[in-house]
């Protein structure tokens, strides 16, 4: 096991930079065949694909001739306590088979147990039992896909009471364990940190940098008590600046822009990714994180209505 | 409050508990500060509770999406009555939100208001086809089938001819393709009094087309998707429906003009290389 550990990090350790990439969403498909934009990749989520026999799978063929592409889940339960899911992780494999994605990422969490899916992305208690847990399950799904797989920390909304390990810590030794790489997700440190209390900027500085192959960047909801994780609306200068520390510590990674509601057309959303090049050196403003004042409206975190096949799309 | 000492699978089966059964959170037997962390800003139930609404109100919004037209229809207060104890009774299990609603339209069967009466009233009968219908089309979009097929010109022989290879024939007690049109059109259609209907749905492309059908042309169409050619379904209307030969084959050049144009028609393989 240990010399595919190896195998995987340093795969990691190698996998490209490919810049500046947005979230492939079914309303901005026509947009990209018929304009073919300067984006730099795309990044797709693997279950609105994995299952389909008809346009999704069609477009996506015809994307990932003319852009690197990246594939996200959000079924791997890798935290789970169920037994892995070798239906769901054949569907991946032949995925990504087609696709050729320059990697596979999914999140910390787990989704469910007893055969059912919340659908959502809870969090996993951060103990040694956990981490050995959830590194026997990485291994066997890497040696499965014979890839290392990348692992994003998710928004969380509350911490357990039996957790012992920091989450910086838990991702630091998942990866030396398992050779897998790492997902800095810059507004779910934000919303977390937040939520349960710790400063982001010590978060960011505590990862293993040299593990962190992609970033992801989005807007969030503030309710005054709380920051849900709504990727809906264009991400807050807080998130910005921390996206500009990550960006020193790493070195520079894949950056992303996650939008999954009131998703705006393809023109806006491109150039709310763009604004990410203003944060891409210099150091301004990382000691800046200040509170800012709650939204209004009510708010879904995760959402997922747009996994839903948009047959009139 | 002391800490419970839970194993992994006793905190997510505790968790998951919360979630999706509605638990009552004061009847636990395990108090959640006993389990979760409470914040400078919250108490471990709020924190928890973030979650808890947040599954519901997710999952109502997928469905929601899927059966847009039902949602419509019944008005959201009463679809998001029927949505939200679906759920309840029928957790999703897979990890596809895709198949969310695949027993919806059974449910809303089952649950009929008008279940233990013997007069039953004609509403839910429409709800339960519309939902049928929606559900049917989610499927049909994803439906895996090789789309390389080639469109007949118009004087193609009738030997040539087969159907498409994604094509799905439908039968209801109600104007159902009719108001689903309407309503995918940005229309507002009034809920519809009881009327046989029957219609065609093809995909095309990738994309799917709705066309509603007369129900000669569903039987016709019936049997060619049972394996015949267009000579035997032809002869198999003639003998069910008792009708004259002539006067078919005089509507069959109109039929056939339409099917063709529809897209319900591809030419068959072997033939199209001269085997």
């Amino acid at each position: 096991m240990d010399g595919n550990k190896d195998k995987y990090s340093d795969t990691v350790k190698n996998l490209p930079n490919p810049g500046l990439g947005l979230g492939l969403r079914s309303k901005h498909f026509n947009y990209i065949l018929e304009h073919n934009p300067a984006v730099d990749w795309f990044e797709v989520i693997s279950e609105n694909f994995m299952d389909s026999g008809g346009r999704p799978r069609h477009v996506l063929r015809q994307i990932a001739e003319k852009y690197p592409v990246v594939m996200h889940g959000v079924s791997l339960s890798i935290g789970s306590t169920d037994p892995l899911n070798w239906e769901y992780l054949t569907k991946l494999k032949n995925l990504a088979h087609e696709v050729k994605p320059i990697w596979i990422s999914d999140h910390l969490c787990w989704t469910g147990v007893n055969s059912l899916n919340t659908h959502d992305l809870l969090p996993v208690i951060l103990n040694e039992e956990s981490l050995k847990h959830i590194c026997n399950r990485i291994n066997q799904i890497q040696d499965f896909l014979e890839r290392p797989v990348v692992f994003e920390n998710p928004s969380t909304y509350l911490t357990f009471k039996q957790s012992t390990i920091a989450e910086w810590d838990f991702l630091r030794y998942m990866s030396e364990e398992t050779g897998c790489g790492l997902l800095l997700d810059v507004n779910n440190v934000y919303v977390s940190a937040f939520n349960n209390d710790f400063d982001p900027v010590h978060y960011i500085h505590q990862l293993p940098h040299d593990r962190i192959v992609q970033m992801h960047i989005a807007g969030h909801q503030h309710c005054g008590t709380h920051i849900i994780d709504t990727h809906d609306r264009n991400v807050v200068n807080d998130v910005w600046n921390l996206f500009n520390l990550a960006w020193q510590l790493t070195g520079g990674v894949a950056t992303l822009l996650e939008w999954d509601s009131n998703i705006p057309d393809f023109e806006a959303y491109h150039a709310e990714l763009l604004k990410a090049k203003q944060y891409m050196s210099g150091l301004a403003g990382i000691n800046d994180i200040a509170e800012k004042l709650p939204d209004e409206e009510a708010a879904v975190s995760n959402p997922v209505d747009f996994l839903v096949s948009d047959i009139l799309g | 409050m002391d800490e419970t000492n839970f194993s992994l699978t006793q905190l997510q089966n505790w968790m998951q508990g919360m979630l999706i059964q509605h638990v009552p959170v004061s009847t636990e037997l395990v108090e959640v500060s006993q389990v979760v962390n409470a914040s400078k800003r919250l108490s471990a139930v709020k924190h928890l509770d973030i979650y808890r609404q947040s599954y519901i109100a997710r999952l109502r919004a997928c469905m929601q999406n899927q059966f847009g037209a039902l949602a419509y229809a019944l008005g959201n207060e009463l679809f998001e009555l029927f949505a939200d104890q679906y759920l309840d009774a029928n957790p999703s299990g897979s990890y596809t939100l895709n198949t969310l609603g695949q027993k919806f339209p059974a449910f809303l069967e089952q649950t009929r208001p008008d279940a233990g009466e013997e007069e039953k009233e004609t509403w839910p009968d429409f709800m339960i086809e519309l939902a049928g219908f929606e559900y049917a089309l989610s499927e049909i979009f994803d439906e895996q089938a090789i789309e390389n097929n080639t469109t007949p010109t118009n004087d193609a022989p009738d030997e040539l001819l087969k159907l498409t290879p994604v094509f799905h024939l439908f039968h209801h007690r109600f104007p159902i393709c009719n108001y689903y049109l309407e309503f995918s059109q940005g229309k507002e259609p009034d809920l519809p009094f009881p009327e046989e209907s029957f219609c065609a749905v093809t995909r095309r492309a990738c994309k799917l087309g709705l066309f509603n059908i007369r129900g000669a042309q569903y039987y016709f169409l019936l049997n060619m998707q049972q394996g015949s050619t267009v000579e035997e379904a032809k002869g198999e209307l003639v003998k069910t429906f008792n009708f004259s030969r002539t006067e078919l084959d005089k509507v069959w050049i109109d039929w056939r003009r339409n099917f063709i144009a529809s897209g319900f028609f591809c030419l068959k393989e072997a033939d199209k290389f001269g085997k």
